[in-house]
């Protein structure tokens, strides 16, 4: 069973209680739901790119532009007012990316396992989109997207199959994401590595691979690869690490040591003068 | 060594932790042991950088009065590599992509560098190569 069974009713609740600040679900991929007055403004995931991932891997933005954009937003971790004011993107697109990210994110963590939910309230909660998505909503898009996944003929997980493309011979009718899905596909990622290398939301890309995988142009290739591990040439032993030369020994001063002399160890250990 | 058990240990941490891409195994000195890597990844020129950064790291740590080095991490706008001592006398590569949650990451890896350690300075006598 999905996480959705634990996750909805954690943050349900924090729709209900109007919580501002974060609601962090442990678990595999796990995340974090960010909510201003009960309304979700961000959620982050590892098993969902962001709109960071998203624009840069699409190449709408070039890492030097990104490293720019942040340090003329004074560090911040989403420079929105920048990507606008550059015309590398605009608000309204903006807010479409964020969104779908939002969802996006919301359907990997529903997807995957839910070991508990923790609400933290920081100072202030991260924000992605100003006005946010209710729960409800959110909630009801998350099990609609969980139920249309399991319904189609070959359902993946975000997190299971690692397809490989069959060998055949296809007509040219493919359409950009499949290009780029069999251009990637290696054994070795599953639906949510593709959505990253690639720059797309990790329910598109899921919902494609099933349905190439129904039509015959991936397979899930198993079991995996074996990894090859070397014997270690003859002769050749695991050693420590060379330490580092010893740092030259300070030259010899001559110090007369203090000679005792009857009644000066108060002096010593209390430093009065003579 | 034993091989097996050292490739499930590799497989097991990717399977483990969400955004992990790749992993390597090499000898202190750069030499490679193990790759479960893309082949877009040359894992022999990966191990000798991993050892030079390691290596490079530590003397930083020494000069500046930082104590003993935990690891490095190298991050870029597509992912991060991070290099971890096995050990005196090893080391580790792990490859993530952005998605990668490297406090995650760190916590997952105790475990897995000590049973690696483990497993490469075992005395046993060496089995055919293999993997899992």
């Amino acid at each position: 069973m999905s996480g959705y069974a634990i996750l909805a009713p954690a943050l349900a609740e924090c729709g209900r209680d109007e919580f501002s600040g974060e609601l962090r679900v442990a678990g595999t991929p796990g995340g974090i739901f960010h909510l201003r007055d009960g309304r979700v403004v961000a959620v982050e995931s590892p098993g969902a790119p962001g709109p960071e991932a998203l624009l840069l891997r699409s190449g709408r933005v070039s890492g030097e532009q990104w490293a720019e954009l942040v340090r003329e937003s004074g560090g911040s971790r989403w420079p929105a007012t920048a990507l606008i004011a550059h015309g590398y993107a605009g608000s309204a697109q903006l807010r479409v990316v964020c969104m779908m990210a939002l969802h996006d994110a919301a359907f990997a963590i529903a997807a995957g396992r839910v070991d508990g939910c923790e609400r933290v309230a920081p100072a202030e909660p991260f924000a992605q989109v100003a006005l946010g998505e209710t729960v409800a909503r959110l909630l009801q898009d998350t099990a609609r997207r969980l139920a249309a996944l399991a319904l189609l003929p070959h359902p993946v997980h975000p997190d299971r199959e690692r397809p490989v493309p069959v060998p055949v011979a296809r007509d040219g009718r493919l359409t950009v994401l499949q290009h780029e899905l069999l251009a990637h596909a290696d054994g070795r990622r599953t639906a949510r590595d593709l959505a990253f290398r690639i720059g797309r939301g990790v329910y598109t890309v899921t919902v494609e691979v099933a349905r190439m995988l129904g039509d015959g142009l991936l397979v899930c290739a198993e079991p995996p690869a074996p990894i090859p591990v070397r014997a270690l040439p003859e002769g050749h032993r695991l050693q420590q690490r060379t330490p580092p030369p010893p740092e030259p020994a300070p030259p010899p001063t001559r110090t007369a040591l203090p000679r005792r002399k009857p009644g000066s160890f108060f002096r010593l250990r209390n430093g009065i003068p003579k | 060594m034993d091989h097996k058990a050292l490739a499930l240990e590799m497989r097991g941490l990717r399977e483990q932790v969400t955004g992990i891409t790749d992993t390597a195994v090499a000898a202190a000195d750069g030499l490679l042991i193990a790759a479960d890597t893309a082949d877009s990844i040359d894992p022999e020129g990966l191990a000798a950088l991993a050892a030079a950064g390691l290596g490079l790291a530590r003397r930083t740590a020494e000069a500046t009065a930082r104590g003993t080095l935990r690891r490095t991490v190298t991050y870029g706008s597509h992912g991060c590599a991070a290099f971890y001592a096995v050990g005196d006398t090893a080391l580790m590569v792990v490859l993530g992509d952005e998605g990668l949650d490297v406090d995650h990451l760190h916590r997952a890896t105790q475990p897995a560098l000590r049973r690696i350690d483990s497993i490469l300075t075992d005395k046993a006598p060496e089995k055919a190569s293999e993997g899992v």
